[in-house]
């Protein structure tokens, strides 16, 4: 149905944006907390503009920008992933110095970058919304201006960013070429009639996916990421591991899903293309995570990791087990970000595995949740972790990818090993210095709270969640 | 032609290996002064390179970001009668947002050359 609602909510997100880049050269500066709950305020009225259009197909601009199930779904996990990074923010944004209001518009920015590209069908429009979110991006990652690092991390993920961006708009022009057409659909359409140009189609799809595949954090095309989320500040940094990758796998189940359910011949060489990173992201991402001592890098090489599994679900073509996986991932991988950020004070953050020794029994609330968080990233019951696990798994048994899975299993038991040591370091080692941090910070602890909630509920009830994911992902075909 | 294009080729490469070659074979000898920047004998002043105030790199940001600005009025002027009042509303939309930011900018104080 062709309506304005299809736009209203992106609107509201860009104005919010907007109000606050205009609030904060106006505010004065000890006023400047407002503008997270004028955010916040923006966010909650988004969303209950999304729950109403559920099942209602809005479509605006010629059908260049819908609201079917699937993007209102993943519209709707955007949402509280902003919400919860602007919870986990605003204590850590004035203890840390970078307290500007550009924060939180950027941050919003960068939410309606992610609207925008689940929300359409044609690619074009996609690498419009994908280039709204990462501008914001690179200048999120250096937004702690004195500190090296940030620098450095901003403008690693700005270079290659670029590279990456060059890549997918070669993908789709050469997409172009072969198919004369830019939609999704009649790409698809185009592939299945054999009418295509064979090799000049396979190579634009293979560059889509490899320009896709740096958002994602895919391994070839990994090496930004440990450094970027080392030197972005915390927060920001829970918000790269979940939003570009989550908005990465919407568009790659979008053009990927079809396009390997129906065209038979010629997707053999992209389904192996696709069998190779996954397999190399997660052995490779695994095995570097042992050797780090850093926990922000140690949680980067754990994304990396979780970007191959998440990979097995596009290639078993199980769409539902993949949504729910992504829906797991970003209670759980947020609330271990709230955790690590929980450690820090003015103008010091703890981010080494010595300074968590001893911290179980001390602040025995963010040890607990913290261990339950690194517990579902490893996969154990009754953890949603173990859950999407299962059912990315299973899904590939059902398509014969045992190889695969075999793979997917043992990478899982490495990543076990580092998971653990963290736990252990909490729990069983003697601190040999004082570790004090600032614990007067709600919105932190709401936030662990309810991921904490999150990943219980996804791990011990997820029916109802379930049925949404299945009903949106009908909308796929 | 050909003949042109392997003369071209053969001397090319003989002036590659030759400069390789002397990297490779010859001896390295290097003192302080030889490291130094060249400046006619005389103790060198100062560094190469030199801090220098980046105030008109701001103006040029915000020129490219106006400039640029700007010229999406001519296709839009060119299609305006034909959209009729949708055009209007869409340009009144982007002009608004560009207001948005000019006021930040304003205010940010990137218009005062000394500060």
């Amino acid at each position: 149905m062709n309506s304005f609602s299809a736009l209203i909510p992106l609107l509201i997100i860009v104005f919010a944006s907007l109000c606050i880049m205009i609030l904060e050269a106006f505010l004065k500066k000890e006023n400047k907390d407002y503008l997270a709950y004028i955010s916040i305020i923006f966010l909650v009225v988004c969303g209950f503009f999304l729950v109403r259009a559920w099942n209602k197909d809005f479509s605006y601009f010629n059908g260049n920008l819908f609201l079917d199930n699937l993007s209102l779904f993943f519209s709707f996990i955007f949402l509280i992933t902003t919400f919860l990074v602007i919870l986990i923010s605003m204590k850590y944004i004035s203890l840390q110095g970078v307290n500007c209001g550009e924060y939180y518009s950027l941050l919003l920015l960068a939410l309606s970058g992610m609207l925008i590209m689940v929300s359409s069908g044609d690619l074009l429009v996609i690498f419009l919304g994908l280039e709204v979110l990462s501008i914001s991006s690179y200048s999120l990652a250096g937004l702690r201006r004195k500190d090296e690092k940030s620098s450095e991390a901003a403008i690693k993920y700005f270079l290659l960013g670029c590279f990456a961006s060059a890549f997918l708009v070669y993908g789709i022009a050469l997409l172009y070429g072969a198919t004369y057409s830019t939609d999704i659909a009649s790409i698809i359409n185009h592939f299945q009639s054999g009418e295509s140009l064979g090799l000049m189609a396979l190579i634009g799809l293979g560059m889509f996916v490899i320009g896709f595949g740096f958002k994602i954090a895919v391994v070839p095309f990994h090496m930004w990421t440990p450094d970027v989320y080392e030197g972005a500040p915390t927060p920001i940094t829970a918000f790269f591991s979940v939003g570009p990758k989550a908005v990465g796998f919407a568009v790659l189940l979008r053009v990927l899903y079809p396009y390997l359910k129906n065209v038979q011949d010629s997707s053999k060489a992209i389904f192996l293309l696709l069998c190779i990173i996954s397999v190399l992201t997660m052995v490779v991402g695994n095995l570097i995570a042992l050797r780090q001592t850093n926990l922000k890098r140690i949680l980067a090489y754990s994304s990396i990791a979780h970007a191959g599994y998440l990979l097995i679900a596009i290639l078993a073509q199980d769409n539902a087990s993949l949504v729910f996986y992504l829906t797991v991932y970003i209670f759980m991988n947020i609330g271990a970000f709230a955790a690590v950020i929980a450690l820090g004070k003015k103008d010091k953050e703890y981010l080494e595995l010595e300074d968590y020794a001893g911290i179980g029994f001390k602040y025995p609330w963010i040890g607990a949740t913290f261990s339950v968080f690194l517990l579902s990233l490893a996969g154990f019951p009754p953890t949603g972790g173990f859950l999407a696990k299962f059912y990315v798994f299973s899904a590939a048994v059902r398509q014969d990818l045992v190889p695969l899975v075999i793979i997917g299993v043992l990478a899982s038991l490495i990543s076990v090993f580092y998971y653990l040591r963290i736990i252990v370091y909490m729990y069983m080692k003697e601190p040999s210095y004082e570790v004090d941090i600032n614990i007067d910070n709600p919105g932190l602890f709401l936030v662990l709270f309810l991921c904490l909630y999150g990943v219980l509920q996804l791990g011990i009830f997820p029916g109802n969640v379930l049925i949404l994911i299945k009903q949106a992902v009908t909308a796929l075909l | 032609m050909i003949e042109l294009f392997l003369v071209f080729v053969i001397f090319g490469f003989l002036g590659v290996l030759l400069v390789v070659m002397n990297k490779l074979l010859g001896p390295k000898r290097s003192n302080p002064t030889k490291e130094s920047p060249f400046e006619c004998g005389s103790p060198y002043l100062q560094d190469g390179i030199n801090p220098f105030p980046l105030k008109y790199s701001l103006v040029a940001f915000l020129f490219l970001l106006f400039d640029i600005e700007v010229v999406f009025f001519f296709p839009w002027a060119l299609v305006f009668k034909e959209i009729g009042i949708t055009a209007l509303i869409v340009m009144f939309a982007y002009i608004f947002i560009l207001l948005i930011g000019f006021i930040y900018a304003w205010k940010k104080g990137a218009f005062q050359w000394e500060r």
